[in-house]
């Protein structure tokens, strides 16, 4: 038998492909690209301007992060539809125990996650053990935790900047504050000081090494791509769910306490629907709801294709209905390019529908081909860059 | 001309005596993927009444070649004459219109949907949109009868084996009108008496005026059913033989491209090595009183009593018909089954084998090349190099940590010791062909360094070359110690493997016998013992 397999030292080229397909799709880049362009050319300064970037990251910033545990759940084949409510829970949590108890931040943020956490085991539980699918286990849990949240906070807001006995803000929720206050450098570097930007950036990284470099990682690729698959090569597919579902919970109790801060007070109605853009950012991140597919990275490129939409929309005076319009369109584009090969197809069938028919032998003798074959190949060469990204 | 299908067309199957002008007519077909040339200039015939075979190695583009002609791909090149009239194939709708019935290579049967709309699928049998549904379960259990399966139509396909599955794509094939039929290897899973049934049918096609394009693996099937033979090598047209005309030798010889030295039966020096006692001859594993109940939701039947040794170093094959309960006594002994539904005993070196999960099995140094790639063995829309690493993934980490390097070195290693063709390890799994993914899957499983190796069908889909690479595969592995244990439909490949054979029917053991000593006749005689689950 002949084999053709790769070569096996690793040249300056290989390692550069295999290095390209961490930073995702380059489609998706594209779409970032024309957004920041259209963002510079129509509202220029009022865009590039650092204020503005800071303040529209840290508004997503807490969206991004939810996105980020929602790619774990869609690569395992679920879906979460708690994490917008569980940061709710999050976010009142960590108001009271500033408000009420007075914990320094160091250690809400840690019990906020954990709360998160306890939340995302439940629905992990619930749909490793008891079957119940994903969808409909996160949906009851939306419910109730939102329930828990209007009960425990009797439905009123809580203000997270609390004034101390001489009418200075507390230095606690002073605190507190610069979780979600914009305009912070580390290392000189604007923006990445800015705990919003921070939290994603570390949790971005933390989160796509994770899938990538550990065993951890490729049995979540497995249990989404092949359950029984996985099973039979000593996966152990209902941890793997349980542990995938937990720690989406834990980034929505991350994300709690930043939502707070950002918004100066916790309130119980805070991440209605969250959770859908947390799914639209995964998706145009290059990720199948099919699970088997997706990268940490591409979600971080969709959250930012989606702030930066909000944001130049937001600059240019659209009204919030256009704006869910428009939206709605670009997620649907944003998918689309992601897959070359449905372009395409439906390139291939319109000009399908120009050619002679069929029927019609033409002058070309048996042995030669039809003429449009060659560009529809060409075209077809793209699929490959989404199809063999490197797990 | 098919029985099934409504009346119109029944009548222009009358005139099939001119065997001069093909049916179907192929010329220069090209098809590219992404660097790869899967098809250049390929041309082929099919002529009403007769059987046309494609041969070819694993990856020489026979699958890709009948996609083409059925629709799948949308574009390629070169032209597809059907009856004096060039045709477009750019959708499976096209090919249907055309009387061009496949049966793909992987099954293609929507699980949870019943036997009956499985086979009506996308042509359900309707008046004014209501389905006639009495109408389809009748209309299905009569093409059921004609593949030869006894099964009530109203059930979920999820609940048959792999083999009956495969009879139920031929019993959907029929119920097209079809003027040429394609089989992409429709005996992979079968066993014997199967075939021959299978072969029945073929027969009474042809004898219709059906041209069918037939693609195997297994010589002796060619040589039975093919008039014709086509041979492809790396995606190019070799050459096309009358059947009665050529050897073996020379069909190896067009589809390898050299001569192909196939080694007489492996000398199993193991069986004198535990005479000689030089073998600290305790058996590796052993099996008593094996039960599991039958459990038809997931059309599992059940094992009642199956009991056998393997001594390391000793390859034992698994002999039986379709639902002898071949597959679920190798999948009971890995775990795969709920720890309270199987009773019995498996010791391995002695100690109780008491796998709860495959992962158990799997630390104990056991493993297993399920039956079905597709849905139990791969991960298709993950890389090569992801699937061939992902049972052994511990030994590649540290502290959960990947260590790609080494990782990328050993599944390197096996990949070439198996002669895996694929461009890379990066390449996605789902798109090599069919030979090259169940070698990909066993890769999996010699790099978790088995003691104990569970083969199911290893041999399903993979060229005669490649086959007798299996066969020295195995006979290394029992050299080097590791107790083997192959279940197979080809008794001739059963046989050429084993140093003992157990034959199962209907959940028992019936005989176990000396491979060296006994015959197909013994053999299937021992399987039919009870009673053929086969109607005649
Ligand atoms: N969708 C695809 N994308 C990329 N390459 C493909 C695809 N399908 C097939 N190929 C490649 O085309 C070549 C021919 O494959 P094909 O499936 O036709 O082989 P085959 O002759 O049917 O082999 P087998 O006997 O193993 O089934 C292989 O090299 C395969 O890797
Ligand atoms: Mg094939």
């Amino acid at each position: 038998m002949t084999t053709s397999t790769a070569t096996a030292a690793p040249t300056l080229g290989d390692r550069l492909r295999r290095l390209l397909p961490m930073l995702g799709g380059v489609q998706g880049y594209i779409g970032l690209v024309l957004i920041v362009l259209i963002g510079i050319w129509s509202q220029g300064d009022r865009f590039a301007d650092l204020d503005n970037l800071t303040n529209a990251i840290g508004y997503f910033a807490p969206r991004g992060i939810l996105a980020v545990g929602m790619t774990l759940v869609i690569i395992s084949g679920g879906i979460d539809l708690s994490v917008g409510a569980v940061m709710a829970v999050g976010s009142t949590a960590s108001a009271m125990l500033l408000t009420e108890m007075n914990w320094p931040v160091a250690a809400i943020i840690p019990a906020s996650m954990l709360i998160g956490a306890a939340f995302g085991f439940v629905n992990g539980a619930g749909t490793a053990w008891l079957r119940v699918q994903s969808f409909v286990m996160t949906l009851a849990m939306m419910t109730v935790a939102r329930g828990i949240v209007r009960e425990t906070s009797d439905n009123v807001s809580i203000g997270t900047v609390v004034l101390g006995p001489d009418g200075e803000v507390a230095p606690g929720s002073a605190q507190f504050q610069l979780l979600g206050t914009p305009g912070t450098t580390l290392f000189g570097i604007p923006l990445v000081g800015y705990f919003p930007v921070l939290a994603l950036l570390v949790v971005v990284v933390v989160f796509q090494l994770l899938l990538t470099r550990t065993t951890f990682g490729r049995h979540v690729y497995a249990v989404g791509g092949n359950r029984t698959a996985a099973r039979l090569s000593g996966v152990r597919v209902a941890t793997v769910t349980v542990v995938v579902f937990t720690l989406s919970g834990m980034l929505a109790g991350l994300a709690g306490p930043i939502n707070a801060a950002y918004n100066a007070s916790a309130d119980p109605q805070a991440g209605l629907g969250y959770e859908l853009d947390a799914i639209a950012a995964v998706v145009i991140g290059g990720a199948s709801l099919a699970g088997g597919r997706g990268s940490v990275v591409g979600t971080a490129v969709g959250a930012l294709i989606l702030t930066m939409l909000d944001n130049v929309l937001g600059l240019n005076n659209f009204s919030a209905n256009w704006q869910m319009i428009i939206k709605g369109a670009i997620v649907v584009a944003a998918v689309v390019i992601q897959r070359p090969d449905l372009l395409a197809g439906a390139v291939a069938r319109l000009r399908r529908r120009d050619e002679p028919p069929p029927t019609d032998p033409g002058p070309s003798g048996p042995a030669s081909p039809p003429t449009p074959a060659a560009p529809r190949g060409a075209a077809g060469d793209v699929t490959r860059e989404v199809t063999t990204k490197e797990l | 001309m098919i029985s099934a299908t409504p009346p119109p067309a029944a009548t222009d199957g009358g005139d099939q005596d001119d065997d001069a002008a093909p049916v179907l007519r192929m010329r220069a077909i090209g098809k590219s993927f992404p660097g790869v040339r899967a098809l250049d200039g390929v041309s082929l015939d099919a002529y009403a009444g007769r059987v046309v075979a494609l041969l070819g190695e694993n990856g020489a583009g026979k699958s890709t070649l009948i996609n083409v002609l059925s629709g799948v791909f949308g574009d390629y090149d070169g032209q597809v004459v059907v009856d004096g009239e060039p045709v477009a194939l750019h959708a499976p709708a096209d090919a249907q219109r055309l009387g061009i019935a496949t049966i793909h290579q992987e099954l293609n049967l929507v699980p949870d949907m019943s036997v009956a709309d499985n086979i009506w699928l996308g042509r359900e049998r309707a008046t004014g949109g209501w389905l006639d549904r009495r109408d389809q379960v009748r209309l299905a259990g009569d093409l059921l009868a004609r593949v030869g399966l006894d099964l009530d139509p109203r059930k979920p396909v999820r609940q048959f084996r792999v083999a009956e599955q495969q009879l139920i794509e031929v019993a959907k094939a029929l119920s097209i009108d079809t003027r040429v039929l394609i089989m992409d290897e429709p005996t992979s899973a079968l066993a014997d008496a199967e075939v021959r049934r299978l072969f029945d049918v073929i027969r009474a096609l042809t004898a219709e005026g059906v041209a069918v394009i037939y693609i195997s693996h297994r010589l002796e099937e060619l040589e039975e059913i093919a008039d014709q033979v086509t041979v492809l090598r790396d995606g190019r047209w070799i050459g096309t033989r009358p059947m009665d005309d050529v050897d073996r030798d020379e069909l190896i010889r067009m589809m390898v491209g050299r001569d192909l030295h196939v080694p007489p039966r492996a000398g199993r020096a193991t069986t004198e090595a535990a005479d000689d006692g030089t073998v600290a001859a305790g058996p590796r594993l052993v099996v008593q009183d094996l039960r599991v109940p039958a459990d038809p939701l997931a059309g599992r039947v059940a094992l009642r009593g199956v009991g056998f040794a393997v001594r390391p170093g000793e390859v034992v094959g698994l002999a039986g018909l379709m639902g002898a309960g071949r597959t679920e006594t190798l999948e009971a002994i890995f775990g795969v089954y709920p720890r309270h539904e199987v009773s019995g005993t498996v010791q391995l070196d002695g100690r109780p084998l008491r796998a709860r999960s495959p992962r158990q099995a799997i630390e104990r140094g056991v493993a297993l090349v399920a039956e079905d790639r597709k849905t139990q063995s791969l991960v298709l829309s993950a890389t090569v190099r992801f699937n061939a690493s992902l049972a052994a993934l511990r030994a590649f980490a540290r502290a959960g940590w990947l260590r790609r390097t080494a990782e990328r070195r050993h599944v390197q290693d096996q990949v070439r010791r198996l002669g895996v063709k694929t461009p890379g390890l990066s390449t996605v799994v789902g798109h090599l062909s069919g030979g090259n993914q169940q070698k990909v899957v066993l890769a999996k499983w010699l790099l978790t360094g088995p003691r104990v190796i569970l083969l199911d069908e290893p041999t399903r889909g993979i060229d005669v070359g490649a086959k007798s690479e299996i066969y020295e595969l195995v006979a290394a592995l029992a050299a080097e110690d590791v107790a083997v244990v192959v279940a197979s439909s080809e008794l001739p490949e059963l046989l050429r493997m084993s140093d003992r054979i157990v034959v199962l029917c209907e959940g028992r053991v019936t005989a176990e016998l000396d491979a060296a000593a006994t015959t197909q006749e013994e053999i299937l005689t021992a399987a039919m013992a009870r009673r053929a689950l086969v109607a005649p």
